[in-house]
């Protein structure tokens, strides 16, 4: 060791600075996360024990945010909803992509490019243009699915937006048609890694096409699984475009999700500190949650 | 590469880039707004805004008094255009790194309550009381943008509300233009509803800021109010019952039609398919509404002053509005202090704003002036407009904020939805409403 050392040094008498050099090669990337991830996490973290409505000095209250908080009955509605809509998310929207990723997997397909385009062209609309569609196909007079009810059964006066249960169904159903097709992406890169030779040796031991899917497609598909599941898990849990652009957290506060309460408390009550203080709780819950769903599902152990 | 090992090369290279992150750090931290007053000469304003009539406004003044013999300032005007929330958000952020903020910014009136709270307007506006001083008694609209006392913003536009209604429509089945009360037009409209599916108004279903905005203009009209001169709430009153309970009645018999909301696609299919005949809304709305949704009904709406509530109150009401404010302390403050004088308080600066942006005068006494009094709408069938407004501007009510709005609009919206709905009285509404806002506004 010593003599490798000698080497590298090459007089022998270590050179001036070296020491910090591999330092400075690496500081970029330190400062950056410095400054864009731990002093925002810091900073948030005291805010929350602070009174602070963006200028002059924060104002130390201690656990009060917290405290306030417990009390709140709009944050626990934002809690429920948004279980709700995780729930949703991970028990309707995954197993959806899934099947879709299985249709459009299927061999003979025809129009597959078409299909494909069509359930990806969600993810890349414009929020705005999706809360105009989606108010004019939810509106309970002049609206498209109300339309399709009253043509095909005969009734079809529910008021989308307007009845608090049936608004919480209506977010549900966009996060649905939003990203179904993009997590279908994810299951379909993993149905072309499936080798062709299991399904023909389940296809010779007896085994039909819905036999396939749970002995050899869905087994298979664990590891993507598990990824996406966790993946959704914590986006949905952070659920904010969607009740913002379709109900704004109406009717009442029926729609309104964490995020949702925690922006509202923050830019316009102006109340930051108090807005903090609900990002850590929602911090601590998601982390909570998506270690559990991790070590669940068994993502990034092998197969 | 001469001379220079690659070691050193990179390890300069680091010391630099590290500098450089070092040195935007500390300005983040650091900065100040601060520099030599411009007292005259050529002068870079900063201005925000979220409507483009503003920018057509501000830049044509600007041009004006540069090439105004011996005018003080050569403008220059830099214009940012963004959501009205987010320009709020970005001058209060601006404001706490200490430099970056506008020079003159324009602050829709449902968010100027965030600036009331924390000290925010104090310390980043510009109080205007001596700017108003010599037309205080001119101007129309000042209390929504006053914090203690002191006024921060100067309104763009009166934003009166009136009823807009299809002459064709009415003639056809029969109704009355000058109908004296809303309790008379809502039997004509219950009628009406019954015999051909039409209505005369609508109420807001969608997000709780426009449930609760229609419900403002009426209950304006009618003499109540959210807040008094001192902000306290003056919710719970005999006014928003009755208001309220007016309101779903209305829904219940067809008078009124249930939409989300007055801009958006529902309400517009509304209105191309002669389903809503008539609306309350402010004047704004006829550019901005009327004109944009249904452009080809040009000449067939009318606008009329509000009918009046059997109990009371006013014949107009007002809905909306955009404060300007100054920023305090910087050195294009009083040149922007000027060109916002100019433009919103002398005839000129007011005559300019109508015809670019449409905006009425703020100015009590411009309501008389011969080149407003004449002007004629073609949409409106070629109706004079100051025939309504200028009645309108000399009986309208009085909107005071506070800082809690925001609050009072969530713990309101899911009440009054009810009550629309029928699934709630008007009374309990309020009573519930007034109790989630106390519980849930804080110290």
């Amino acid at each position: 060791m010593a003599a490798v050392t000698e080497r590298r040094t090459g007089s022998g008498a270590p050179a001036r600075g070296s020491g910090l050099t591999p330092y400075a090669f690496i500081s970029p990337f330190y400062l950056l996360y410095g400054l864009f991830m731990v002093v925002p996490i810091g900073v948030g973290l005291y805010l929350s024990f602070t009174e602070w409505a963006g200028l002059g000095t924060p104002l130390w209250i201690g656990l009060d945010n917290y405290t306030r908080l417990l009390d709140d009955g709009s944050f626990r509605t934002a809690v429920v909803n948004t279980l709700l809509y995780t729930l949703f998310a991970v028990f309707v929207v995954v197993p959806t992509a899934l099947l879709v990723a299985q249709a459009l997997n299927a061999r003979g397909l025809r129009g597959r490019d078409f299909f494909r385009l069509t359930f990806f062209m969600p993810v890349v609309l414009s929020p705005i243009i999706i809360a105009l569609v989606f108010t004019l196909v939810y509106d309970r007079e002049f609206g498209l699915l109300n339309a399709a009810l009253r043509g095909f059964f005969g009734w079809g006066g529910i008021d989308w937006l307007g009845e608090p249960s049936w608004a919480k169904v209506s977010v549900m159903f966009l996060v649905l048609w939003r990203w179904t097709g993009y997590l279908t992406i994810f299951f379909l890169a993993g149905l072309k890694n499936i080798p062709r030779e299991l399904y023909e040796a389940a296809e010779i031991d007896g085994a039909g096409r819905v036999r396939s899917f749970f002995t050899v497609t869905v087994p298979m598909l664990r590891p993507v699984t598990a990824f996406v599941a966790v993946t959704v898990l914590v986006g949905t849990a952070q659920i904010l475009e969607e009740p913002m652009l379709l109900t704004k957290g109406g009717p009442g506060e029926a729609t309104l999700s964490v995020a949702m309460f925690i922006y509202r408390e923050a830019f316009t009550r102006q109340q930051l500190g108090y807005a903090a203080a609900a990002g850590v709780v929602m911090f601590v819950l998601v982390f909570a949650v998506g270690r559990a769903a991790g070590s669940l599902f068994g993502v990034g152990k092998g197969r | 590469m001469t001379g220079i090992s690659r070691r050193t090369f990179l390890r300069r290279t680091g010391m630099v880039g590290g500098g450089l992150l070092a040195s935007a750090a500390l300005t983040a931290c650091g900065g100040s707004s601060g520099g030599q007053a411009v007292s005259s000469g050529k002068v870079d304003l900063g201005v925000w805004t979220h409507d483009p009539g503003y920018v057509k406004t501000f830049t044509e003044m600007a041009k004006k008094l540069t090439d105004a013999p011996g005018g003080k300032y050569d403008y220059n005007l830099k214009f940012t255009q963004a959501d009205s929330e987010a320009l709020v958000t970005r001058m209060v952020s601006q404001g706490a790194a200490g430099t970056g903020t506008p020079d003159l910014i324009g602050i829709v009136i449902s968010v100027f309550p965030r600036v009331m709270n924390g000290g925010i307007g104090k310390q980043l506006l510009l109080d205007l009381d001596s700017t108003i001083a010599p037309v205080k008694n001119d101007l129309l609209r000042t209390a929504p943008y006053t914090i203690d006392g002191k006024l921060y913003a100067l309104e763009s536009d009166t934003c009166l509300s009136v009823l807009y209604f299809r002459e064709d429509e009415f003639k056809k089945n029969g109704i009355p233009e000058d109908v004296g009360t809303w309790e008379e037009l809502a039997e004509i409209g219950a009628r009406l509803h019954q015999k051909t599916g039409q209505s005369l108004g609508m109420v807001s279903t969608g997000d709780n800021t426009s449930v609760t905005n229609q419900f403002l203009q009426l209950l304006l009209q009618r003499g109540g109010g959210y807040y008094d001169e001192g902000g306290n709430l003056i919710l719970d009153s005999p006014e928003a019952v009755e208001v309220l309970d007016f309101m779903a009645k209305g829904v219940a018999s067809g008078f009124l039609i249930s939409l989300p909301d007055p801009y958006g696609a529902p309400n517009t299919a509304a209105l191309k398919n002669g389903k809503l005949i008539a609306t309350v809304m402010p004047n704004w709305y006829n550019i901005y509404g009327l004109q944009s949704y249904v452009p080809e009904q040009k000449g067939k709406w009318r606008m009329r002053n509000l009918p009046r509530f059997k109990g009371g109150g006013h014949i107009a009401s007002a809905l909306g509005g955009t404060g300007f404010a100054v920023l305090k302390d910087k050195p294009g403050t009083t040149a922007a202090t000027e060109l916002l004088r100019q433009t919103y308080l002398t005839r000129e600066g007011q005559l300019l704003r109508f015809q670019k942006g449409g905006f009425l005068p703020t100015l009590k006494s411009l309501y008389q002036d011969q080149e407003f009094l004449s002007t004629e709408d073609e949409y409106l069938g070629g109706q004079r407009l100051f025939d309504i407004y200028t009645p309108a501007s000399q009986d309208s009510p009085t909107f005071y904020q506070n800082a809690k709005l925001n609050v009072l609009i969530e713990a309101l919206g899911g009440p009054m939805l009810e009550t629309l709905q029928g699934k709630k009285k008007a009374a309990d509404a309020i009573k519930e409403a007034v109790a989630a806002y106390n519980a849930k506004k804080g110290g």
